[in-house]
């Protein structure tokens, strides 16, 4: 198979299951209509309608986390052509991403060091 | 050909996890519960919330199953049997699965309710502790097949699986994809008996019959990706290719199952600071390990 024909069939699974969904949809509207009463359709918390707006600003505590996790997330996209080409390339590359993962290792040391990793 | 049986194969192992689930929480084996209470989601009423955000409250279960359905579409059950053997497989289940994080905060934004909302940005600290331990142990793998199509490491584990050259990097995988499927012990964005439901709490009818379909589908697509990248796939005696690729699916996600039911919730923080100060660093010793084993073993 090649490589559009393979991307093609992933496509076809993902319009599939959307339309089986809509089909369990369809099935379910169906069955016939439901009662509209009110309060019915209040979120779930404790029956009461929630005093502050949901979509508000949240204090994501694990800010610090989150900055380190960008540097390390960028670091994976040169990590798996690497991973690849590994055994090929020899000990250059364990040298090569040795010197690379070790000064990002130096990174979250000097984080963790800061207070970095700890619920603000 | 393949599509049928790969799908065919992926529904009825979440068949049978729904029965084990089952029997583990009710103390009764009853074989025909997940098709009926499927059945049941369907004549139950399906309740919008007041004012929800409707495109984010329609897509996240969807979008939850789909992702779930993709990352299994690379994975083999048998040589030939995979419905997309990508040049990128390894790479493109990372891919999907970093979708379920959107499903999850989309379920969480959606219906406009504090505990769902709470749910969703837990995730979202949940993703930051356990995403690095999904991708670097792959790296791993990666490196002793070299390559990220997904039957080429099977085969590259012919003479000894990777839970044996890097167990290491199984054991942080495990965890992982427990975190990554949100089973208990890391279930905190559902979190039942704590968050009234957290990201379920306002699904109800068919819509969370698909929510909890696509939830199950994704513990058997990472149960899968364990069997493929550590416990050497289809390789066993006897028995054919594909039943041993199931019969190691479904261990790995009864195993999961089980560590769940004997293990405490832990707090994100707590799980946020073990998985950087330990698992990481971990995770780049296992890399180094393997990289010399890469080497020196022929």
């Amino acid at each position: 198979m090649s490589i559009l024909e393979q991307y093609g069939l992933l496509l076809a699974l993902v319009l599939g299951i959307a339309a089986t969904v809509l089909a369990l949809f369809g099935i379910a509207r169906a069955m016939g209509p439901t009662r509209r009463e009110p309060g019915k359709d209040v979120p779930a918390s404790s029956g009461v309608l929630s005093r502050d707006p949901v979509w508000g600003r949240y204090h994501a505590r694990y800010y610090g986390y989150a900055l380190l996790f960008l540097a390390f997330d960028m670091e994976m996209a040169f990590m798996y052509p690497w991973a690849v080409v590994y055994r090929e390339v020899g000990l250059v590359a364990l040298y090569d991403m040795g010197v690379f993962l070790a000064i990002l290792f130096l990174g979250l040391l000097y984080g963790w060091s800061q207070g970095a990793l700890r619920r603000q | 050909m393949n599509f049928v049986i790969v799908l065919v194969a992926l529904l009825g192992s979440v068949w049978l996890l729904a029965v084990v689930e089952g029997w583990t929480t009710t103390g009764r084996l009853r074989p025909a519960a997940p098709l009926l209470s499927g059945l049941a989601h369907l004549g139950r009423e399906s309740i919008v919330p007041r004012t929800p955000d409707r495109v984010f409250f329609e897509t996240a279960p969807v979008l939850l199953l789909i992702v779930a359905v993709l990352g299994a579409a690379v994975l083999p059950l048998a040589p030939t049997l995979v419905i997309a053997d990508l040049a990128t497989g390894a790479l493109f289940i990372n891919a999907a699965l970093a979708y379920v994080l959107v499903a999850l905060i989309m379920a969480g934004w959606g219906p406009n309710g504090a505990y769902a909302m709470i749910g969703g940005w837990r995730f979202l600290g949940q993703l930051i502790a356990y995403a690095m331990l999904i991708v670097m142990p792959i790296t791993a793998v990666a490196m002793r097949a070299e390559s990220l199509v997904t039957t080429v490491i099977v085969g590259s584990q012919g003479g000894l699986w990777n839970i044996v050259y890097q167990p290491l990097g199984f054991v942080l995988f495990f965890i992982a994809a427990m975190a990554l499927a949100f089973r208990a012990p890391f279930d905190l964005p559902t979190a039942p008996g704590e968050l009234g439901g957290g990201v379920d709490a306002e699904y109800t009818g068919v819509r969370l019959g698909v929510l909890r379909l696509a939830r199950l589908t994704l513990v058997i697509t990472l149960a899968s990706a364990t069997t493929v990248f550590y416990l050497g796939g289809w390789h066993g005696p006897l028995l054919p290719p594909w039943a041993w690729s199931l019969i190691k699916t479904l261990a790995v996600a009864v195993s999961m199952l089980l560590a769940g039911r004997y293990l405490p919730r832990i707090r994100e923080a707590d799980l946020m600071r073990w998985c950087w100060t330990l698992g990481i660093p971990l995770a780049l010793l296992n890399i180094i390990v393997v990289g010399l084993l890469v080497l020196v073993v022929p």
